[in-house]
């Protein structure tokens, strides 16, 4: 039996797919997590305790383990995990991207520079330090320009500013919600990366590397508008519904950029902006798509995409695998304002709507819930198919329409931001 | 007959004394399906020995009555009050050797929760509850800090359905019947593009 180790903070939204899909492939697995399991003693074998934010410690903590329990894969769940893994798989030997790729892919900063340095387009934009006096950015900005703290993931923390007022405003908003959040060893991230504002539609593409070479296994378009001020991901689409010139672009500059990074091998996730001017990347991670978000992909025989990546790292031939040809998506349930979660009602009545599969709501009631740019948490996940894309939208759409969301903004103490989106 | 620790009636006694109350006893019943040992729902109340119905078992706890809901005597037989003293989960505790379920196989389970599961997911504030066992399979619900936990499948895979197996060798498959959307409490909570744990 094939053991893998797989990388996932206690924060993880991916547990349940990924072990549902080791389970099914009759596979060993260790849980490689930030904290000990409540159970860890039931089976010494399955766990392990790393610290994500010491990787080269840890990956000779995962080689001393592997050298009792030999490890045949090393997978990241998410974004966290996904440079550990690369310290791990070159202790271990295992085919795996480069660990500088993975950094250059993890860092906003090194992520831009690898790609213009490669010549692909891209905004203008400079680093910021959280401790550098923001006037003087502010006046040699680029308007409209996006903030984007270096260190925070999925839109957390990243404000458009269209002028001098609103990008210190932004600067400010972003230096405090970093000062509540960063652990102590993200210390060397600390900052925030200044872009030019990229207009256009956001499409992200979902791919799998093996020795350089890129397949797509799903292309999403992103119907909602982003424009900011805040980032808000809610729909999801597959199949994109760009005509094939555009899409044949987006895998194109995808491709690109994957090898002006380094990447080679393992899962995509790639976002990047459409408009006249063409395909402009935002960001490529070397792991899968986040949050329940890879729910709405299935492939050949119902394998999913936690079983494909699974498989992929083994070495086994995924390329027969393709997604099934129905239209499908999700939709992360925008929060609109902060506060404590009362009720949600509607769910069954949404769970009528043609096309919804599944509803899955993700913050209990009596939680707090905290609305971007500081909100770290889903609310929640509609998932539909459909004929055609459009067909699964207005599904999304009339499902999410039936769902009443009550939000007590009435707390006292809530941080600067989080009362209103 | 149900017994009663020393410390349990040291503590019952202390109640007692501080609240300056007589006259009351120390009534113990089964509610039905629950969270406990055995698989059972406990209630422990203090109530005055006039509130003791007919029916009902009367101990001499020593300073104080014991009360056993009559209901309840068959399936608390053996069973022993206990209190403890502990900085992470001090309280009254009932050991019972009874079991809420008759097929031998789901005693089994239910025993495995009860000496192992149990006292360790508590550590997060949680429980497991056995609902049944058909055929070769048991049917939980995870509850408390597991209930919506980020961690709960793993909590479940590499724990849980491990230790089961292991104990009992006729359960193949456990399944979890946990509506976790509603969980109220859950000790580790998913967050965007994961991220080190709060509780690090």
């Amino acid at each position: 039996m094939k053991r893998v180790l797989l990388l996932m903070t206690t924060t993880s939204y991916r547990a349940q797919a990924f072990l549902e899909a080791a389970e099914s492939l009759e596979l060993e697995v260790v849980i490689g997590s930030d904290r000990e399991q409540a159970l860890s003693f039931a089976k010494p074998s399955g766990n392990l305790t790393l610290d994500f934010s010491a990787p080269e410690i840890s990956a000779l903590r995962a080689a001393e383990f592997a050298s009792a329990h030999p490890l045949d894969a090393v997978v990241a769940a998410d974004d966290d995990g996904v440079v550990l893994a690369a310290h791990i798989a070159r202790a271990l030997g295992l085919r795996h991207n480069a660990l500088e790729a993975v950094a250059a892919a993890r860092s906003k900063r090194l992520f831009r520079d690898r790609l213009a340095a490669a010549g692909l387009p891209g905004p203008r934009y400079f680093e910021l330090g959280l401790d550098a006096y923001p006037v003087e950015a502010a006046a040699n900005a680029p308007y409209p320009c996006v903030l984007k703290p270096l260190s925070l993931s999925a839109s957390r923390g990243v404000i458009r500013a269209d002028d001098e007022a609103s990008f210190l405003a932004a600067f400010r908003r972003i230096a405090a919600l970093l000062e509540r959040v960063e652990a102590p060893g993200a210390a060397e991230r600390r900052g925030i990366l200044v872009e030019e504002y990229l207009p256009g539609s956001e499409v992200a593409l979902e791919g799998i590397l093996t020795n350089g070479a890129m397949r797509t296994l799903a292309l999403f378009d992103k119907p909602d508008p982003l424009e900011g001020p805040y980032f808000e991901e809610t729909i999801y689409i597959t199949p994109s519904r760009f005509p094939l010139p555009v899409r044949e672009a987006i895998v194109e500059q995808t491709a690109a950029a994957v090898r002006a990074l380094g990447l080679e091998h393992g899962p995509i996730h790639a976002e990047m902006r459409v408009s006249e001017q063409g395909v402009r990347m935002l960001e490529i991670a070397p792991r899968s798509i986040g949050g329940l978000c890879s729910r709405a992909l299935r492939f050949a025989d119902g394998v999913s995409l936690e079983s494909l990546i699974l498989r992929h790292a083994l070495g086994e031939n995924v390329s027969l695998l393709e997604r099934e040809s129905r239209a499908s998506g999700v939709m992360m349930m925008p929060i609109r304002r902060g506060g404590t979660l009362r009720s949600v009602t509607g769910l069954d009545r949404a769970l009528r709507v043609p096309g919804i599969d599944d509803i899955r709501m993700t913050i209990p009631v009596g939680q707090r819930v905290i609305p971007l740019p500081e909100g770290a948490r889903y609310l929640g996940f509609l998932f539909a198919h459909g004929d055609r894309p459009s067909e699964v939208e207005e599904s999304l759409r009339r499902a999410h329409a039936q769902i009443a969301i009550e939000i007590d903004s009435t707390d006292a103490g809530l941080p600067c931001g989080e009362r209103e989106a | 007959m149900v017994a009663i620790t020393e410390s349990a009636r040291d503590k019952v006694l202390e109640i007692l004394k501080d609240g300056d109350r007589h006259g009351v006893a120390l009534r113990v019943a089964i509610t039905g399906r629950g969270r406990g040992p055995g698989g059972f729902g406990y209630e422990l109340e203090l109530i005055e020995e006039g509130e003791k119905a007919p029916d009902d078992l009367e101990i001499d706890a020593g300073g104080f009555k014991l009360i056993v809901d009559a209901m309840s005597v068959p399936k608390l037989e053996g069973a022993v009050v206990d209190y403890v003293d502990d900085p992470m989960d001090s309280g009254f505790k009932i050991e019972n050797p009874n079991s809420f379920f008759e097929d031998p196989v789901a005693v089994r389970v239910q025993q495995i929760l009860d000496d192992q599961i149990n006292p360790a997911v508590a550590d997060h504030g949680g429980f497991v509850m056995l609902l049944d066992v058909k055929d070769d399979t048991a049917y939980i619900q995870l509850g408390g800090g597991c209930q919506g936990c980020g961690m709960a499948n793993v909590t479940l895979k590499q724990g849980v359905e491990v230790m089961i197996q292991r104990a009992v060798p006729e359960i193949k498959h456990v399944v979890d019947s946990t509506d976790h959307a509603s969980g109220t409490n859950p000790y580790y909570q998913p967050a965007k593009g994961g991220g080190a744990s709060p509780l690090a």
